[in-house]
């Protein structure tokens, strides 16, 4: 009863009840239009002489102009999407040699000959690559399923000529791959597991082998079985009548989202479109598949949708010693205009993902950048900003939901200094 | 000796029709309660731990039920189930390091254990410690044993050893029921105490010449600043009276009658008043996981107040009031509505809020909330009996009361044995 009334709900079932609109055809809108814009319009289409490639699309735009959107705007659109000659000449002037260097795709393809195995025909890069096709597979799940084929392979005899190899091998999948933080977390989850339970528990070398296959293989289970934790500890935040603002596909925000969907919440999700690569639109055809109630926003429409908006609800790349989190380019920019409003803003990650990381500002980390199309080619001079993803500090985040509980920032560096010292 | 059951119900009764005021109170009488039903519990030789923890969920599901806004009810069940959980650990932990040193010299008694790896008495401590902690990044590549397996093996140890465990595993019983009595009481012992206990840090916190913001009347706060009048600090405090109950008026009564200097403002006076203030000391009818406090009425306000002037919030709470849940939505959840004859004369407006007049429903509604919640970054300190913490610490202070298996206090429909 406190809260702001779910008016989407109403509005929903009167939209429902009164018959849609008949559709209105071009000629009869060019007539109903205000006098002043139609002359603007076809003016601006006299003056300037748009480059082939655009004349169509604009002559689209006038004869079928849509009545919800102003003349005003919609001659503004046709303005801006104009190019001039010259910014195409100079563009397409330099565009071949632009556009394959300086785009360093994080993590694309590996190597080829695979930079780890040094000259054995197991190559633990390749392992780990072959995990990571799978759609489904978390990158720390498949690092450590790469290690686990690692000790199957190898032929030490003692624990400690294990643990070299196996060192060697993360460092080697670490060097592959710079810029992925679950993937750096994971190896050093698992090279601590190694060494701890080495020395404590077996006094026989090929059991504690046996065993940390074993749990090495497991690993796979507990990444799903944490993803149905969080989810289940997500549900009570999630309540009736509630928007929740996403940002970027998260499969573990879409586990969350599912479940509540099948304890039968009624909530509606804003998505952000997530560019350049259009994650949000594959994660709102996902949710439109379940039922929920979906609205795509480009991303500058963020803070215009904020004050409807009762939580945010992001995953995470990487959640860092600070408390604060690594994720799409974007999740700084959204916790901080739900921040000024007072919005909560909650991260679904999973506890594998917690790295011994602190960084000071948004620069301090390992850039990873990807190549954003924005349509035509950008000449030269233009340095496009490329990376991909940003830090979202402590301060601006609500709550933590992990396997390990419903943990607030303080408390991530507390478990990784438990762990790690 | 009065029936357990009827003392059950009768606290049940009490709980329902709220005849019991305060969370102190209420942890008191409950623990009591729930010292009882261990000591009448009549619990079997093997899975001894499970049938107590059983016994007190029953009751504490009731108890829970009967008044879910008063959390600390479910926090003295939960602290319960907790020492129960623990002395049965440091009871095992204890027999299975004599365990292993007498299995190590015989051999019969490993032909038993071959489905077991051989553990190491130390691992096998290990692997019980973290049952009982929350899950942690340091468990979460090992197989955790269920809390079952841990008596199991114990059990399988019993019986490959012989007759010579019988006559130690009715002493164990004995032993496990006595430890778990021992510390309820003592817990009782700190709820009695804590008032005291915080009391004796007033004098760190309240210094001379201070002026000190209250609002409402909570015992710990009123013990709070005689303690440190005792220590001769002259300071004075501006009491808002919190309606619509008006408590406020009678501690302002109580300080003056123990020589305090105090000002009596209306609640709507805070903000004006606020900035000449130099902290602000309330209490809490609880405190949650998140470090958020639920508190009576009104000290939303006096919280966004203070932290618009820069004046320290400091909330007082007795560690019965630490709450190990989170909350989802405490303005609804959490809240109690009361009667609206607090706020109206019923006679004078009775034709408004009458529901027999035209429409069939009054156009005057009066809600009387209770409680509001503040979140935590309003908060500059908590201090309990414990010493005093920032709001990000308390979910330190809730892994050590607190176990996170008993956060749901459902049992669940098939007994885990």
């Amino acid at each position: 009863m406190w809260r702001r009334s779910a008016s989407f709900i109403l509005d929903k079932e009167d939209n429902a009840a009164q018959p849609p609109p008949p559709p209105a055809k071009p000629d009869t809108l060019t007539l109903s239009l205000s006098s002043p814009p139609p002359p603007t319009a076809t003016t601006i289409a006299a003056t300037i002489n748009p480059p082939s490639s655009f004349s169509s699309s604009m002559a689209d735009t006038l004869q079928n102009p849509n009545p919800k959107i102003s003349a005003y705007y919609q001659t503004r659109a046709a303005h801006h999407g104009v190019v001039s000659s010259d910014w195409l000449a100079q563009a397409q002037a330099v565009a071949e040699p632009h556009l394959p260097e300086g785009w360093a795709r994080s993590g694309s393809a590996a190597e080829p000959g695979g930079g780890g195995g040094g000259g054995r025909p197991f190559s633990v890069t390749d392992e780990f690559n072959n995990w990571r096709q799978q759609p489904d597979l978390a990158e720390a799940v498949a690092a450590i399923r790469a290690l686990a084929a690692v000790i199957r392979a190898s032929e030490a005899t003692t624990m400690m000529e294990l643990e070299i190899e196996l060192k060697k091998a993360s460092d080697s999948l670490k060097n592959s791959d710079t810029t992925s933080i679950s993937l750096t977390a994971g190896c050093d989850l698992f090279m601590r597991y190694v060494t701890r339970t080495s020395a404590l528990e077996y006094e026989e070398f090929n059991s504690a082998k046996s065993r940390l296959i074993e749990r090495a293989e497991k690993f796979g289970e507990i990444s799903q079985k944490a993803r149905r934790i969080i989810a289940m500890l997500s549900q009570d935040f999630i309540f009736d009548g509630c928007t929740i603002l996403v940002h970027g596909f998260s499969r573990v925000v879409l586990e969350v989202l599912k479940t509540a969907v099948q304890n039968k919440k009624v909530f509606r999700v804003f998505c952000t479109e997530g560019r350049p690569d259009r994650s949000g639109l594959r994660l709102s055809n996902d949710l439109a598949k379940l039922d929920v109630s979906v609205k795509l926003l480009i991303d500058s429409a963020v803070a215009y949708t904020m004050d409807e908006v009762d939580m945010v609800l992001v995953g995470a790349d990487g959640v860092v010693e600070s408390g604060g989190i690594i994720n799409l380019m974007g999740t700084y920019q959204i916790a901080l205009v739900a921040h000024s409003m007072n919005k909560p803003v909650y991260v679904a990650a999973e506890s594998y993902k917690f790295a011994r990381l602190y960084p000071l500002d948004q620069k301090d980390m390992v850039p990873a950048e990807r190549p954003i199309d924005f349509g035509v080619p950008i000449p030269a001079k233009v340095e496009v900003e490329k990376s991909a993803r940003d830090y979202t500090p402590p301060q601006y985040l609500t709550l933590l939901f992990t396997d390990l509980g419903v943990l607030t920032p303080s408390v991530v560096s507390d478990e990784l200094i438990q762990l790690y010292l | 000796m009065p029936d357990v059951q009827t003392l059950v119900n009768e606290l049940l009764f009490k709980l329902k029709k709220r005849k019991i005021e305060g969370s102190h109170a209420t942890a008191r009488q409950t623990a009591i309660l729930l010292r009882l039903v261990i000591s009448q519990q009549r619990i079997p030789y093997t899975h001894q731990a499970a049938a107590l923890i059983d016994a007190v969920k029953a009751v504490g599901e009731q108890l829970v039920a009967a008044n879910p806004v008063e959390l600390a009810v479910g926090n003295i069940v939960r602290r319960v189930l907790h020492i129960i959980r623990e002395e049965d650990l440091s009871l095992s932990t204890v027999a299975m390091v004599g365990l292993n040193v007498s299995a190590v010299s015989d051999d019969e008694g490993d032909t038993d254990q071959d489905d077991h790896p051989v553990l190491s008495a130390a691992a096998v401590a290990a692997a019980s410690r973290n049952t009982l902690r929350p899950p942690s990044l340091q468990t979460l590549l090992e197989d955790l044993p269920d809390s079952a397996a841990v008596p199991h093996t114990s059990s399988s140890g019993d019986d490959s050893e012989g007759k010579s465990k019988s006559a130690d595993k009715s002493s164990r019983s004995r032993r496990l029921k006595h430890d778990v009595i021992e510390a309820v009481n003592e817990l009782i012992e700190d709820i009695s105490t804590s008032h005291e206990q915080i009391a004796e840090q007033a004098v760190e916190h309240i210094h001379q010449n201070e002026v000190i913001l209250t609002l409402g009347s909570s015992r710990t706060v009123l013990e709070f600043l005689c303690a440190a009048k005792e220590k001769k600090r002259s300071f004075r405090v501006f009491v808002a009276e919190g309606a619509p109950r008006y408590q406020g008026h009678l501690l302002a009564k109580e300080l003056v009658a123990r020589g305090l200097q105090t000002t009596l403002i209306a609640d709507s006076a805070v903000f004006a008043m606020i900035s000449r203030v130099n902290m602000v000391i309330v209490g809490a009818h609880a405190v949650m996981a998140n470090g958020g406090v639920i508190a009576p009425v009104g000290l939303n306000m006096v919280a966004l107040a203070a932290q618009r002037h820069a004046v320290p919030f400091v909330v007082l709470a007795g560690s019965h009031k630490l709450c190990p849940l989170y909350p989802h939505n405490p303005e609804v959840l959490l809240n109690e509505l009361r009667s609206p004859s607090e706020l109206l004369d019923f006679g004078e407006f009775s034709d408004c809020m009458d529901f027999g007049s035209g429409m069939g429903s009054p156009l005057l509604h009066v809600v009387n909330p209770t409680f509001d919640y503040v979140p935590p970054k309003l908060v500059s300190l908590f201090i309990t009996d414990t010493g005093g913490h920032n709001p990000s610490y308390v979910y330190r202070l809730i892994a050590d009361y607190y176990s996170t298996d008993d956060l749901v206090l459902q049992r669940k429909p098939a007994p885990v044995n």
